[in-house]
């Protein structure tokens, strides 16, 4: 096999072009550096939610909910005693959701009556909204059990008309479902997490980008110039297999891609502190996956076109729209739902996934096995149609 | 030099179609082993296809090709061993220094170690590069790119050498360097096939020469052999801004002359006895005002023949 005297040779160009070893590690960090310094508040005052609550009630129950939400970390609660002004000071948009707990919302629950909580909120942060509704659903589920163990207590005859009684009647009931008799439980995948920052973002989401380039653009030039200086024509004439020429092309652009895309997440993690994730192993997996999947882009890319120009066009169009949408620039999760799903037909976008997979959420080789197979299989696509349609004449 | 009558290379019958048209069309010879085989025409004549064709980049739509025993579509790997090519343009990496262009083909072509020293040090110092062999090949002229280009296809010392156009856009320094090293090499026992569109390529290195036009194979013999098809006509060659129709006429009509080819401001007048006509020719374009720039006549060449067989201009 002489692939790797073709890979060796393009390392040894690549790494006398200062402009390229610029633009794969230089700029990147800069860029990585200036985005996460310049727009980290933003990213941790998006996951703060601010709300104001009205407490009609004022009693047992809604006295216990207003502490429920007090204790949560990632919601900022404030009082307002008038629900007219609480409505006026959202309408006003100086609060983006409000809670309103009618009267009697204690009575009614440990009377095992129906009642309701009110959300109002400011259509504008979508995604805060749904965080807040899922909290307060949550709690509404446990209070409801009250509800539930009341109205089955007086189907059955027995009085529940006091507080004693009912709080009697829902001490028994917890007796037998402690421990419940269907134990579900919820693990944590982020406690063991650092914070959310900026860096969590723009560290694999510029590095990714930057990859794009080198393997996308880069990668497919080099093939063209191949054609253009005539060197694949001379290869093409030793005795050396069609495979082995294009193996040792594709080769070289992985070394690369791997190289760059490890040495700037190094770079996040020692100069800002990025936590990897404790499965270093499988952070080497995806990286070598994004790569495969993006260097058969680029040769994809270069069948497509016939010159040089060409190529730098059609890959600069495709790694800017596929940063895009794909969740380089910001994250996938503030994109409307159908800008999600088409972003899942990008490299980019699976690349994101499996960063925060191991990056956030820490969830090791078997959380990423998803991302990994998406991006093998547009590997195998992009090359399957690229060996088909190249041409060495 | 002695040529081995050994054949080395049978071409036969060989065709290469491209969207319907024939750049190669039924195409026969044979070149011997030991011997500078010319492949002349104008662009277009199907020559480099040719090469390819011999190369096994391209395989035929018909015909039969068979080097030193291997047929190009069943023992194309084989043959590579064997050959070596010198492309048109200059297919080297510019980034890399002389050196590193030869170890890498060198590599390519399976050697290693001493030998491959060996071998890259024999070139630099054929191709008189030996001081400036670790020098970036971007800071190379034209002519010293050529010769490493020409070196690199040397390299696993192949006993047949391809050159496609090898003095295209060459100083006549650099020409005359590429002249002595084919030469030197042919002495050494190898064959070498050169297609070229210049005709002093040809006269000057080729045992035999095969005139090419439109795909198809129009002479072949020695250059002796090819001049005596025109037997005893001359060439005058005139360089006008603007010569008309009228005078083209009149000079067709003229005793002797058996053709000629207008190309813009270029005539050429294909004649017997030219000196003797060339008085007449003069009267002609001055008396219609042709501002005639020059006017020479030659001796029958491989041009003559060009123009007698074709009817154009080799350069056209």
């Amino acid at each position: 096999m002489k692939f790797h005297i073709i890979a060796a040779k393009d390392l040894k160009v690549v790494l006398r072009d200062q402009n390229a070893l610029l633009m794969m590690f230089l700029v990147p960090m800069l860029i990585i550096s200036v985005s996460g310094l310049a727009l980290g508040g933003n990213f941790e005052q998006n996951i703060r939610i601010s709300v104001l609550v009205v407490d009609l009630d004022n009693d047992e129950v809604s006295r216990g909910l207003v502490e429920f939400l007090e204790e949560i970390d990632i919601l900022d609660v404030d009082m307002e005693s008038n629900e007219f002004a609480a409505r006026d000071r959202v309408k006003e948009q100086e609060y983006g959701r409000l809670i309103i707990i009618p009267v009697g919302f204690t009575e009614y629950v440990m009377t095992g009556q129906d009642t309701e909580l009110l959300i109002i909120v400011s259509p504008t942060e979508e995604s805060s909204n749904t965080v807040l509704e899922k909290i307060v659903e949550g709690y509404a589920s446990r209070i409801s059990t009250n509800v539930v163990v009341v109205k089955t207590a007086s189907a059955y005859g027995i009085p529940a008309h006091t507080e004693e009684q009912i709080l009697e009647i829902v001490d028994t009931a917890e007796q037998f479902v402690q421990p419940p008799p269907v134990d579900v439980v919820i693990e944590s995948t982020t406690s063991n997490r650092v914070e959310y920052s900026a860096f969590t973002q723009y560290v694999p989401g510029f590095a990714v980008m930057f990859l794009m380039f080198t393997t996308v653009q880069i990668g497919s030039i080099s093939l063209i110039k191949e054609h253009e200086a005539g060197t694949l024509r001379r290869l093409v004439t030793a005795p050396i297999s069609k495979a082995e020429i294009i193996g040792g092309k594709i080769a070289s652009t992985f070394i690369r891609g791997f190289v760059q895309l490890t040495v700037l997440m190094y770079f996040g993690h020692v100069v800002f502190d990025l936590d990897l994730g404790s499965d270093i192993l499988a952070l080497f997996v995806l990286i070598a996956a994004v790569t495969m999947a993006s260097t058969g882009l680029g040769v994809l890319v270069a069948v497509m076109v016939k010159t040089t120009d060409q190529a730098d066009s059609l890959s600069l169009l495709l790694v800017m729209i596929m940063s895009a949408v794909g969740g380089s620039w910001w994250p996938l999760s503030v994109e409307p739902q159908f800008m999600q799903d088409m972003a899942h037909f990008t490299i980019t976008a699976w690349a994101m996934d499996g960063f925060y997979d191991l990056l956030y959420f820490d969830l090791g080789l078997a959380g990423i096995l998803e991302e990994v197979k998406w991006l093998v299989l547009m590997m195998i696509i992009f090359f399957g149609i690229a060996i088909r349609r190249f041409k060495f004449e | 030099m002695a040529v081995n009558s050994d054949i080395i290379i049978t071409v036969e019958n060989l065709v290469k179609r491209y969207n319907g048209h024939n750049a190669v069309d039924g195409v026969s010879f044979e070149i011997n082993r030991g011997e500078i085989f010319g492949l002349l025409g104008p662009n277009g004549a199907g020559k480099s296809t040719i090469i390819s064709i011999l190369c096994c980049l391209l395989e035929p739509n018909l015909g039969s090709v068979i080097i030193d025993g291997y047929d190009i579509q069943k023992n194309a790997n084989n043959i590579k061993k064997i050959i070596g090519v010198v492309p048109q343009e200059i297919s080297l990496y510019h980034t890399l220094t002389a050196r590193e262009n030869l170890a890498f083909y060198g590599k390519i072509y399976g050697l290693s170690g001493r030998v491959l020293k060996t071998r890259i040090e024999a070139l630099l110092d054929m191709a008189g590069l030996t001081d400036r062999a670790d020098d970036l090949l971007e800071g190379y002229s034209g002519g010293m790119k050529r010769r490493i280009n020409i070196a690199v296809a040397l390299l696993h010392e192949p006993r047949i050498l391809y050159l496609d156009e090898p003095t295209t856009g060459v100083d006549p320094q650099s020409r005359r360097r590429i002249y002595d090293t084919i030469q030197d090499l042919n002495r050494q026992g190898m064959t070498v096939l050169l297609t070229t569109h210049q005709m002093e390529d040809a006269e000057k290195l080729c045992h035999r020469i095969a005139i090419m036009d439109k795909g198809k194979l129009i002479a072949l013999d020695t250059q002796k052999g090819l001049i005596e098809l025109v037997g005893e006509s001359d060439l005058i060659h005139v360089l006008a801004p603007e010569i008309l129709p009228g005078p083209v006429e009149s000079i067709k009509r003229m005793p002797g002359v058996q053709k000629v080819s207008l190309d813009e401001g270029n005539m050429t007048v294909q004649l017997v006895r030219g000196r003797e006509s060339l008085v007449g020719i003069i009267d002609i374009l001055t008396s219609s005002g042709t501002q005639v720039e020059s006017i020479y006549i030659k001796e029958p060449d491989l041009e003559t023949l060009f123009l007698h067989l074709t009817g154009t201009s080799l350069r056209g």
